[in-house]
């Protein structure tokens, strides 16, 4: 046996070097790069925490993140609440070939890619050619400039966000309410509990781990969007659409500031963790487990 | 059988460990071009490597003018890499990863939006190379608008041979101005003409008609019409020299006078009352069902939309009459025309051409193939079809219009000769950037009132000094 203690190692060797290239080594260069002055052609400058100083005080960079903060809060709490709803229905009401159908079915839009759904949604709200205001107009509604004015990109851009992520809630709720013994539901409908009830004090305080798990990869993700704002109206109009990860973008890629991108990357990261540790912290008091 | 069974049954672990990691070999090896990125155009031997913006398909296009370079120079080996993307913004964007990868190509095909980008830190001068081919070139710039060779330069160095280019000239549907009673405009039109001229077509045409369709870019987009009012959203100051060029090429030109280094654009003029007057009356387009909100980008589908009549104007350079063509469009069913006139009549442009990068391994091979590129053979060969405007003036002709139309096609060269004045895109080093401000304050300028478009031009004031580096 003393012989083949190098033989699990053989085996994790292709995973940690490839969790090693792809994602410590990036990171590391990340955190290094965020107190250097780079423009990617130059070679880079030592700068202190100047680059933390400069975004911290740019307007688009505040704006971008209070953006981004009321992008998440209104994009999760549809993904969550319409991902439970279905998840309930589907689990209630509908027989198990229909439930493995919708199962697929609203799990398919995660699976597309997220840039190709955004450019047809473009052509699909177009104010003047697209084909929702054409319905619109058939029932004598005036035309919406969905992309062109604040109001109407931010719906279009957490619709079309909701309508891609929610099937992954979607499943994870319907895993929670698989494991939800029938005994409890039996037990409360012999003492009269209605359909209500038992969804408010069975149903959801037993599913409340499985929506601690799908809460925090949500919110994660949301935290995150770039694709939908970038590629439906590029952070417009104005700065109404920009989020914190398009601002890292445009300052690394445009603007050639690849530290000031590093920084913000780095400050991004730091309020993904805060914001997560806070859930797992707030978890205690409730969540609940069988 | 069964013992063959048991030689199954007796592989080991070990045996089986030996032959995966053989087999984890033999596939690194045969991945090691790819993995080492030695597969790259160009990378591992002496062969001039070309990075264009396009698609696999637009790169194979290149191999006639490549075979024929090879005709005249068998000795310089040449590969053609193509750089997918959605526009010159993003094409930078992928060409500077390559080069901070240290997979820098030695040619660069670099439309006006980057020129100053890559004169400023990646391009080589061609100053010395053309004033050694000063004998050769003479027969090019003969044929080639001093105003294309101009923006071609920065700080008094020629960087680049324009080949290509487009000016924003105004296209018509002729069926939409047929239906409202109008012909084709004068050429001394104004932007007054040009808005009562939608508001008829608007009157004739269906509820689902758009009178005027732009697009919210650098080009086409808003500064036309800041250009024909005399101003642009950055200030614009000509660099000092060049007088080498002029006085060497031009100097039976009766603009080069006027010429310069180049064009320079340091600082924001974003609270110029000609400016938010510019906005001001594009708002009043959008405002009055005139025009549309424009959305970022390139308008993808504006040539479907064109062609189906939906759209009766959009600015557009000579580039879109083979795009009409092939949606349908017969020669007849649309017209060109040059931008109205505000307080001047000034055009915007872009030209293109090849930047020979400082890293390059062997500069004068490349620069044979920038010269041979910019003969008129080569450039017979490249721009066959009307995809885009020739840079040479006898390339502009009849025949290359032919059965295509449109009618006034004289109109692409003319815009250059009739306003010498007409100048590139407003492009210095910073263009991302100053792109992005542009565009995200545009959407906001013309869709609001007043107190909307006041604050639009003091926020594209401040994003433009970020963009510009003046913070």
């Amino acid at each position: 046996m003393k012989q083949q203690r190098w033989l699990p190692w053989v085996f994790l060797a292709p995973t940690i070097a490839g969790m090693g290239i792809f994602t410590l080594i990036p990171i590391v260069a990340s955190i290094v790069l965020a107190f250097f002055h780079w423009d990617i052609i130059s070679a880079p400058q030592f700068v202190g925490f100047a680059n933390f100083a400069e975004v911290a005080q740019s307007p688009t960079v505040q704006v971008s993140f209070v953006n981004t903060i009321v992008f998440v809060i209104v994009a999760v709490a549809l993904q969550l609440g319409i991902a439970l709803g279905l998840a309930v229905l589907v689990t209630e009401k509908l027989p198990n070939w229909l439930r493995s159908f919708f199962r697929s079915a609203l799990f398919f839009p995660l699976v597309l890619s997220a840039a190709s759904v955004s450019i047809f949604m473009k052509y699909l709200f177009n104010e003047k050619f697209g084909v929702v205001n054409w319905i619109l107009s058939l029932l004598n509604i005036p035309s919406v400039p969905w992309l062109t004015s604040p109001t109407g990109s931010a719906a279009v851009i957490i619709l079309v966000y909701v309508w891609q992520n929610f099937g992954f809630s979607f499943l994870l709720f319907l895993g929670g309410l698989a494991s939800i013994p029938t005994e409890t539901y039996e037990a409360a409908s012999l003492d009269g509990a209605t359909g209500w009830r038992k969804l408010v004090q069975i149903t959801l305080p037993l599913l409340s781990p499985t929506t601690l798990v799908a809460s925090v990869m949500a919110i994660i993700s949301a935290l995150q969007v770039f694709d939908q704002p970038y590629v439906l109206t590029g952070g417009g109009p104005g700065d109404s659409t920009r989020t914190a990860v398009m601002v890292i973008f445009e300052t690394a890629f445009q603007r050639l500031e690849f530290g000031q991108a590093s920084a913000l990357g780095v400050i991004l990261t730091i309020f993904i963790m805060l914001i997560t540790a806070a859930q797992f912290r707030l978890s205690k008091r409730f969540v609940f487990y069988q | 059988m069964a013992s063959k069974v048991g030689a199954v049954g007796e592989i080991t672990r070990r045996a089986a460990l030996g032959a995966l990691g053989v087999g984890v070999v033999g596939v690194t090896a045969a991945s090691w071009p790819r993995l080492t990125a030695a597969d790259i155009p160009g990378r591992g031997d002496n062969s001039l490597s070309i990075v264009i913006q396009g698609t696999k398909a637009d790169a194979a296009a290149r191999e006639k003018l490549v075979a024929d370079f090879n005709k005249v120079h068998p000795d310089i080996k040449v590969k053609v890499q193509a750089i997918q993307s959605v526009d010159w913004k993003d094409f930078f964007v992928k060409l500077l990863t390559m080069v901070a990868a240290g997979q820098s190509p030695d040619l660069v095909y670099v439309a006006t939006e980057g020129t100053q980008l890559f004169a400023e830190r990646l391009a080589e001068p061609l100053d010395r190379f053309v004033q050694r081919d000063a004998a050769v070139l003479q027969e090019y710039f003969d044929d080639v608008h001093p105003s294309l060779v101009e923006a071609m330069m920065y700080k008094g160095s020629l960087y680049q041979l324009p080949l290509d280019w487009n000016a924003a000239n105004m296209y018509f549907n002729t069926s939409a101005l047929n239906k409202a009673g109008l012909e084709l405009p004068p050429e001394d039109w104004n932007h007054l003409d040009f808005r009562n001229l939608l508001s008829s077509m608007k009157q004739a045409n269906g509820s689902d008609f758009t009178p005027y369709y732009w697009t919210n870019r650098l080009f086409g987009g808003v500064v036309p019409w800041l250009y024909i009012n005399d101003t642009s959203f950055l200030k614009e100051t000509k660099a000092t020299g060049g007088r080498w060029l002029w006085d060497g090429f031009y100097k039976k030109d009766p603009s080069s006078k006027m010429r310069a280094g180049g064009s320079l654009w340091e600082s924001p003029n974003a609270l110029d009352p000609r400016v938010e007057e510019s906005f001001d009356f594009l708002r009043g387009l959008v405002k009055d069902g005139l025009g549309v909100r424009p959305e970022e980008g390139g308008g993808n589908s504006l040539v479907g939309l064109f062609a189906s009549g939906r759209i009766g104007s959009t600015p557009a350079g000579g580039y879109w009459v083979e795009g009409l063509h092939e949606a349908g469009m017969k020669e007849d069913q649309f017209d060109v025309s040059f931008f109205p006139q505000w307080r001047t009549q000034r055009h915007q442009f872009g030209t293109a051409g090849y930047a020979i990068m400082k890293t390059a391994k062997d500069k004068d091979a490349a620069w044979e193939f920038v010269k041979w590129a910019a003969s008129k053979p080569a450039m017979e060969v490249a721009f066959a079809l009307p995809t885009t405007t020739p840079t040479r003036r006898s390339m502009v002709n009849e025949a290359l219009y032919s059965g295509k139309g449109p009618k006034h096609w004289k109109v692409f060269y003319d815009t250059l000769d009739k306003f010498p004045s007409t100048g590139p895109i407003p492009a210095p080093p910073q263009q991302a950037a100053v792109e992005t401000a542009l565009i995200k304050n545009v959407s906001l300028a013309v869709s609001g009132d007043q107190a909307q478009l006041k604050n639009a031009m003091k926020s594209l004031e401040r994003d433009l000094d970020l963009a510009l580096g003046r913070n």
